[in-house]
């Protein structure tokens, strides 16, 4: 008889209850749900940035753009040793402005750089260019 | 059987009745007394339809005191409207030692006409009989003599009856109530939907993430990704730092001032410049000092040699 007393309220508080928990289970789920998206987020950002930097430090057509150095001043002031995934190239007799063009087109290529040695004889420029990739 | 749940003792209260001691709860019938009736053949097809009307048939036929309630159901062709003050039925039960606690279901004699077959007697003065179809009280001397009163009991019980919502004390009434859990109710289904949804996560991230593992398996693995990711961000760093140098000993030649050796290595960088005279030197040292080299010297009058790390 007591419970039938108070029927009427306990129907709204069992409702509300209900609406709490409800209320509760969506906060819990935007919470987790924001961390796990913010985990997945994080996920696809590494996976771009490795694939970004794979595409340009392990550039598979990287050999061919090489050889455009080779192109870019006579083959009579050029030594060119390519051996694997490293070259060794040796200039000689170059002027300042064929030796600006390959510093510009060295900074360009995506290789890692062990060596540029540049020396000033005279009016003419020697380098010497090592690289792997 | 009964499946209403009404098969508590069943007592008629009417107006001659002594009061009364329960110890356990009952359903109670009321006499036409306590409530008034109306029979209309009405062009309504549904119940919702005829409750909707149903104050406006009592118009000047009810007491202005409290608050009335109205119980609806068809009798054959016609519509029996019942119009009954629950205020009212709660003092006469309070009046007749009964706690509205102790009541199941609250019935009205007209519900159960087809069982006043014969007189039911109220007390000495009174009973009730059915005259065209509808219960009425009338004085007992008015009863023919030859027509045997019959006994009330349990088997009078109708199949609906009302309650008296709220009656004891409840603070809500059972429409607040409704209204209250209805309100809540929704509310509840909304944030469970959302929650759902949210649970669900982003589908957008979900399927780039699956498009890139497919795209490249080998990057699945953390541990692998770890090291490739180091792998190749040592390189990057070292690399754009190394041509951000070259880039910035560009920036040092200018009329006077020539690069006669620069040498780059895994190591760091050293170049040296041979300069025109003392001032474009002074000038080429506080420009490398601009630019942070670690050392910047002069060697000789008009060279400068400039080193750097990585």
């Amino acid at each position: 008889m007591s419970l039938k007393k108070y029927q009427n309220e306990l129907i709204a508080l069992l409702t509300l209850l209900l609406m709490v928990t409800a209320l509760f289970y969506k906060s819990v789920q935007v919470s987790s749900g924001a961390k796990q998206a913010a985990e997945r987020e994080q996920l696809v950002n590494e996976f771009k940035e490795i694939v970004t930097l794979k595409r340009v430090w392990a550039d598979k057509k990287i050999s061919k753009k090489l050889d455009k150095l080779k192109e870019l001043t006579p083959a009579s002031k050029v030594k060119w040793s390519k051996k694997g995934k490293k070259l060794t190239a040796t200039y000689t007799g170059l002027s300042a402005s064929e030796l600006n063009k390959l510093t510009t087109k060295i900074m360009n290529l995506a290789v890692q750089i062990e060596l540029l040695d540049i020396q000033k004889n005279g009016s003419s420029y020697t380098m010497e260019f090592k690289c792997k990739w | 059987m009964n499946f209403m749940g009404s098969n508590k003792e069943l007592l008629l209260i009417h107006a001659g009745m002594k009061r009364v001691f329960l110890s356990h709860s009952i359903n109670v019938m009321l006499t036409p007394q306590y409530y008034t009736l109306k029979k209309e053949e009405l062009p309504v097809k549904y119940l919702y339809q005829a409750k909707k009307i149903a104050p406006s048939l009592f118009d000047g036929l009810l007491e202005e005191v409290g608050s009335y309630e109205y119980l609806v159901y068809k009798e054959g062709e016609k519509w029996v409207f019942i119009a009954y003050n629950p205020g009212q039925i709660r003092s006469l039960l309070l009046s007749k030692g009964i706690n509205p606690e102790q009541v199941g279901k609250i019935f009205f004699a007209q519900q159960a006409v087809e069982h006043f077959k014969a007189p039911v007697l109220l007390g000495e003065n009174e009973a009730l009989v059915t005259l065209d179809n509808t219960v009425v009280v009338v004085p007992q001397a008015a009863l023919d003599e030859e027509v045997k009163p019959i006994r009330f009991t349990n088997n009078f019980t109708p199949k609906t009856g009302i309650t008296l919502q709220g009656s004891y004390g409840s603070l809500l009434s059972m429409k607040q109530a409704i209204a209250l859990a209805s309100v809540f109710l929704l509310f509840a289904g909304m944030f469970f939907i959302e929650g759902a949804r949210y649970a669900k996560g982003s589908t957008a991230t979900i399927e780039e993430l699956q498009e890139l593992q497919e795209a490249y398996p080998s990057l699945q693995s953390k541990i692998q990704r770890e090291s490739i990711a180091d792998k190749y961000r040592s390189i990057d760093s070292k690399e754009r730092r190394k041509r951000e140098i070259i880039k910035s000993f560009s920036g040092l030649i200018f009329k006077g001032a020539t690069l006669t050796s620069l040498l780059v290595n895994d190591k760091g960088v050293k170049a040296e410049f041979s300069c025109s005279d003392e001032k474009v030197a002074k000038h080429l040292m506080q420009l490398a000092k601009k630019e942070k080299f670690s050392k910047v010297k002069s060697i000789g009058s008009n060279t400068v040699q400039i080193e750097g790390v990585l």
